[in-house]
């Protein structure tokens, strides 16, 4: 099979177990490069397992992850996650300027001397800032921007896959909605894949691409945001949508 | 004037007792609850005293290195499951976590000085060894507690930080470093606190047993200095092993964070 054919990450027959308890069951996926996935469902249906598993900051305990056509297995870590960038729910701001956050991974990689200003302005643009508020004290941001931030500096490893862990949980319905407008127009810009967990409906309607419906630890849907917000096809999904959208044009 | 040594009588010891009962009444006027810990720990002072003068006058008379080095072992033994006990989970492998590092650290530091810097004779002679062997350990044993208690913290406190770093591509060393240096520096600033003002403030217990001995004031100060140097050596190097394999003990090889480690 020619490699541009395969998706960027697949999944198959993947399970967590944690204490006895199963997390995720059975789980097979496929990302294909510039795609965009909404991973939705109920607490505790697994969903941020399932994204910790795609950075590898966790293993599974049954089934296998591909990057490429690669095992997991078989990858450094390290290597992944630069091809793999993660942004988590609460954002985490490390000390210094908005430009120290952002040149951190490059940092971590000793690679200092490659930083160019033009990528620092282009990754805050992409992430909908200002390019100008490089030299501001990253600490004494809004919420919604230091959640820009965190997604900023995981561009600059220019990676093939961004994910997001509900990263509107802690911002107002504006910022939420102006934060969902950049990442669609992110993942437009060039063939970045994004994968974003939502505990909210009405932001996967908003992100659009495909929307896989995570219940128990099993996806029990996975279809384009358009069909699954107009007409579920399982009884789960609709069970779903009906208990947590009220105000979501169907 | 007269600078024979005074032997105390264990009469004289009795009264000195007597310090310690005032001790005690003011601990209970003051309802600090700290009655019978002052008893047992008193007790136990003399007790444990009186039994290693005779356990070291026994080895100063015999000639056996391995007895010796049988009672460096065990020093380092109770000093790592006393460091261990301090923690809130003492594991079998932290145990041996401390015992390697103050090994490694005590271990280092008696050789560099006794064999190549005071070169006794002989390499096992114990007049040298116990004593030095105490100090370094004494305090090493105090650092290896606070590193640890400190890089548990920070690192059970700082896992979303951590794990932002790993996300980035960080290595778990790299993600670990910060709270690897904040525990290396909680554990070194007492030594160094303590070399700042020795002299000044403070005669260390073992210039002050010299002089009264009746060793000369100059070879007591050289062997303080020689002391302190060596404290600082040995609580560097062992808590420099510990940080760095204790934080490794944090991580999966493939850089993730353990999650029992964290939740622990």
């Amino acid at each position: 099979m020619p490699i541009a054919s395969l998706p960027v990450i697949r999944l198959e027959g993947v399970g967590v177990t944690k204490q006895g308890r199963t997390v995720l069951s059975d789980v097979t996926l496929s990302f294909e490069s510039g795609g965009r996935y909404a991973i939705l469902g109920p607490s505790g249906a697994g969903k941020t397992t399932l994204l910790r598993l795609l950075d590898r900051l966790e293993d599974p305990t049954a089934g296998v992850l591909w990057f490429h056509g690669t095992s997991y297995a078989q990858l450094s870590a390290i290597t992944l996650r630069r091809g793999v960038a993660m942004v988590f729910q609460v954002p985490v701001i490390f000390p210094g300027s908005v430009r120290d956050n952002l040149c951190a991974a490059l940092r971590l990689q000793r690679r200092d001397g490659e930083i160019d200003p033009a990528d620092l302005t282009r990754a805050l643009e992409l992430a909908g800032l200002d390019g100008a508020m490089l030299a501001r004290d990253a600490a004494a941001l809004s919420t919604g921007e230091k959640q820009r931030v965190c997604i900023a500096r995981a561009l600059m490893t220019r990676p093939e896959v961004l994910l997001l862990d509900e990263p509107t949980a802690a911002l107002d319905p504006t910022a939420a909605h102006h934060l969902i407008e950049s990442i669609v127009h992110l993942s437009r810009t060039g063939r970045l894949t994004v994968i974003m967990v939502s505990h909210q409906p009405e932001h996967a309607h908003g992100f659009g691409g495909e929307v896989i419906l995570l219940v128990g630890g099993r996806v029990v849907e996975q279809s384009s945001a358009e069909q699954f917000f107009v007409a579920p096809a399982t009884d789960q999904g609709r069970s779903y949508l009906d208990r947590t959208l009220s105000g979501v044009p169907s | 004037m007269n600078t024979q040594l005074i032997d105390p009588s264990w009469m004289q010891i009795a009264c000195a007792a007597g310090l310690l009962l005032v001790t005690i009444g003011l601990s209970a006027a003051r309802g600090l609850g700290l009655g019978q810990d002052l008893i047992v720990a008193g007790i136990r002072t003399f007790v444990q005293l009186v039994a290693i003068g005779y356990v070291l006058g026994f080895v100063f008379s015999t000639d056996s290195p391995a007895l010796i080095i049988a009672i460096l072992i065990f020093m380092l033994a109770v000093a790592a499951w006393t460091v261990a006990a301090r923690q809130r989970r003492p594991t079998n492998a932290l145990r041996l976590l401390v015992l390697g590092s103050l090994s490694a650290g005590c271990g280092l530091t008696m050789v560099l000085a006794t064999e190549v810097i005071l070169r006794i004779q002989p390499w096992y002679n114990p007049y040298y060894l116990i004593p030095l062997m105490g100090m370094v350990i004494g305090n090493s044993l105090n650092s290896a507690t606070l590193a640890v208690e400190r890089l548990d913290s920070e690192l059970r406190g700082a896992r979303d930080r951590v794990e932002a770093l790993l996300a980035l591509g960080a290595t778990s060393r790299q993600a670990a470093a910060t709270a690897v240096r904040a525990a290396m520096k909680a554990a070194m600033i007492p030594i160094i606190n303590s070399m700042m003002v020795v002299g000044l403030v403070s005669l260390p217990g073992m210039m002050t047993g010299q002089i009264l001995g009746g060793s000369s004031p100059l070879v007591a100060i050289k062997y303080q200095v020689l002391i302190m140097y060596m404290i600082a050596f040995s609580t560097t190097i062992t808590t420099f092993v510990l940080t760095t394999l204790r934080a490794r003990s944090y991580f999966t090889p493939a850089h993730q964070l353990r999650e029992a480690a964290v939740e622990a």
